[in-house]
């Protein structure tokens, strides 16, 4: 979704190779009705869009869909990159960007939605820390009794803390495992999705943050229950 | 409120000083009206009494003698006692003041025994007829009473009823309650608007650009309401142009960009069709487009700086942790080369402004450092937070143990588009950086300076004001949306 044609004339071009299917739609309110057909796998969306905004078009699609999301925002807006992650875009690529770095990206978001991603499937079934738990296979979120919303970046960063419940993971292992994708310094998505995913799972059962900030190593994820992680 | 008190205080002092004044007055003319009757009651009769027998001596014992009984009573201080024959001559040829004269000219056309008094001169005139039928004129000139001897006395002297003292008391005390009841509201009256003047100039100032006075203050009709209006126009105006340069900015950095986009894209595809010998050529070209797109970036943050787009997003943030994420991140970088990049100092440094161009700013000059220092030494940056009367600022130094840099370019690194001696450690780079982070600093009225330091390596100091408790900004602080992102930094979501 770009209102630049010949931009996605040469996208198209690019991309077909590559094994993809190009349709490039130029305004906010067609693309979301054409993402919203189902024909498509993965959204390429412009921040600037003539008619709606780009946030606007990832809200009304959020609202139905969990379909992958990419998002192409004006380079050194800090604010379009945390506000696109926040609304739960799965990844964002500064503009101008490196065509193949679009791709390595659109492979690493597919390879994850696919159920395929970086961490391997173990035995299919619930991983439970404390009140939290997920499901693999349905993709499902709880938190006591009630489910929670995760869009697929959350979902993978939470199965790897719950994995390694407990102990530290480096922030550039999470870029790697998580986001598909080598980890560079003064990229702070993941210090994003990590928020996000905070905020969603709202306070462990000590009333304080779930997922542990180290300063200058990474991330920890809480529990309390003595019997600790375990899958049943 | 300071204002509301001085206006209310002054007001106040100023109608007790005038109601005080009046009660005093009104007390000393009734006091002066109840002396003239007095005196009149007293004397009256007794100038009687003396002109008769005055009259008397100087018939039956001559002039001798009655110049030796008005000395008598004349001895009390300033009572002059005349006396006319009735060819209009004083007795005594004394010269006579022209008050007394006025009195004397009157009775001289009456008839018979009259008493003339003049209250005001104090003076008591008698027309006498003596037993030879020769008509004389007695005038007693009685000195004037002291205006504030009487109530003062009246005032210590404790047999006195007491009464008129104890009336004007509580006539003061009522009126310094209505004036005060009144000065207040008055006070109010004037300085409240002032007040949300002031407010709103500081939240204008703190880009909460949506500020305007409102409309109880603009419909009072005074000059206070028409001040009110021309702030008004003036925060339309600055919003105005505000929106159109972050407009502007955002439209120019799409249009330079999409280009740039669809360069790349182009790239990647003649990438694909390559014939021998052209590839290197197209890495050239790649190179250059990424220079260009550095270029405009940093040229789109000088801009912003400038014109102060970005400072709308203002939030309170921990520039230590915000120190921190930078280091960690350049630390990341110069384990490439056997460096490191470690924080000391000060913890808990509380600053309110935009956190991204402050990060940015701080991000210029620790990789400037992780560039330049020597393989295998340490970037050192330390946190120092010093208090001066003007309030406290943090220093954030930050030192490399590189070559350093000629003394006499020093100041010039500052300088837009200067490159410095070592500019090829940074093929990419536009230096733009380090204008950017010493603007970006002084928009926030901090500062930066640079030097060579002591033993070798350079050391670029970044100064920032810290946060003061304020009512506006902890207020503006507290309803901004903020993430918390890795750490305790706080930045404006």
């Amino acid at each position: 979704m770009d209102d630049d044609t010949e931009l996605c004339q040469l996208l198209s071009e690019y991309l077909l190779p590559e094994g993809y299917d190009v349709e490039a739609v130029h305004s906010g309110t067609e693309g979301v009705e054409r993402a919203l057909s189902g024909d498509h796998a993965l959204v390429v969306l412009d921040v600037m869009l003539p008619d709606v905004r780009g946030f606007e078009v990832l809200r009304q699609l959020r609202a139905h869909s969990r379909m992958p999301v990419l998002m192409l925002t004006a380079r050194g807006n800090e604010q379009d990159r945390i506000l696109g992650l926040e609304m739960g875009a799965d990844d964002y690529l500064p503009k101008p960007f490196n065509p193949r770095e679009l791709c390595a990206r659109i492979e690493a978001i597919l390879r994850r939605s696919n159920g395929g991603s970086g961490i391997d499937v173990r035995v299919p079934g619930d991983l439970v820390v404390d009140d939290v738990s997920i499901n693999k296979a349905s993709r499902m979120v709880r938190r006591g009794g009630e489910t929670i919303e995760l869009t697929t970046v959350e979902f993978d960063l939470l199965e790897t803390f719950l994995r390694n419940a407990g102990s530290v993971i480096a922030r550039d292992e999470l870029v790697r495992t998580v986001l598909n994708r080598p980890f560079s310094p003064f990229d702070r998505s993941i210090d994003t999705h990590v928020s996000n995913l905070r905020r969603k799972l709202g306070p462990g059962l000590d009333g304080l943050d779930r997922i542990k900030s180290l300063r200058g190593v990474g991330y920890q994820y809480t529990f309390h229950h003595p019997s600790g992680a375990g899958e049943q | 409120m300071r204002l509301h008190i001085k206006v209310f205080l002054w007001f106040w002092l100023g109608v007790v000083v005038v109601s005080g004044t009046l009660v005093g007055l009104t007390e000393l003319t009734s006091s002066r009206a109840q002396d003239d009757r007095l005196w009149r009651e007293k004397y009256g009769p007794r100038v009687d009494l003396w002109a008769r027998q005055e009259t008397h001596i100087l018939r039956t014992k001559g002039p001798a003698a009655l110049e030796e009984y008005v000395g008598s009573f004349q001895a009390d201080p300033g009572v002059l006692n005349y006396m006319f024959d009735g060819g209009g001559r004083e007795v005594f040829d004394r010269q006579a003041p022209p008050s007394v004269a006025a009195i004397v000219g009157a009775l001289m056309q009456a008839d018979g025994w009259t008493q003339r008094v003049d209250p005001v001169e104090r003076i008591i005139g008698e027309r006498v007829i003596d037993a030879n039928g020769n008509p004389y004129v007695v005038v007693v000139d009685f000195p004037q009473p002291s205006v504030l001897s009487r109530p003062l006395f009246e005032l210590l002297s404790a047999d006195f009823s007491g009464r008129p003292t104890r009336a004007s008391a509580v006539r003061l005390a009522a009126v310094v309650a209505v004036a005060g009841i009144l000065c207040f509201v008055l006070a109010r009256h004037i300085a409240a608007p002032i007040d949300r003047l002031r407010l709103a100039t500081r939240k204008i100032a703190h880009a909460q650009l949506g500020t305007r006075i409102e409309r109880d203050v603009l419909n009072r009709g005074d000059e206070l309401a028409a001040l009110g209006h021309d702030f008004n126009g003036m925060a339309d105006r600055i919003e105005h142009l505000l929106t159109a340069q972050r407009q502007l900015l955002s439209d120019v950095s799409h249009a330079l960009r999409s280009p740039l986009a669809r360069l790349n894209l182009a790239l990647g595809l003649a990438r694909r069709h390559s014939v021998a010998g052209v590839g290197e050529h197209l890495d050239r070209i790649e190179l250059e487009t990424e220079r260009l797109n550095t270029l405009i970036g940093q040229l789109l943050a000088m801009a912003r700086v400038d014109s102060g787009v970005g400072l709308e997003r203002r939030s309170l943030f921990d520039v230590a942790a915000l120190v921190d994420e930078v280091a960690m991140d350049a630390d990341y970088e110069a384990r490439a080369r056997g460096c490191a990049v470690v924080v000391s100092g000060e913890r808990n440094c509380l600053a309110t402004g935009a956190a991204d161009l402050i990060r940015g700013a701080v991000e210029n000059v620790v990789r400037n450092a992780v560039r330049h220092t020597a393989d295998g030494t340490r970037v050192e940056v330390s946190l120092e937070r010093c208090e001066a009367v003007s309030g406290s600022t943090v220093v954030i130094a930050v030192r490399d143990h590189g070559p350093g840099v000629p003394e006499k370019i020093v100041p010039r690194l500052f300088v837009p588009f200067y490159r410095g001696p070592h500019s090829d450690k940074n093929p990419n780079g536009t230096g733009l950086g380090l204008a950017i982070t010493r603007r970006t600093f002084e928009v926030h009225g901090g500062t930066v300076t640079a030097a060579n330091a002591e033993g070798g390596g350079f050391v670029v100091s970044l100064v920032l004001p810290l946060h003061v408790e304020d009512g506006v900004l902890q207020q503006q602080a507290d309803t901004r949306p903020t993430t918390e992102e890795h750490g305790n930094a706080i930045t404006a979501a």
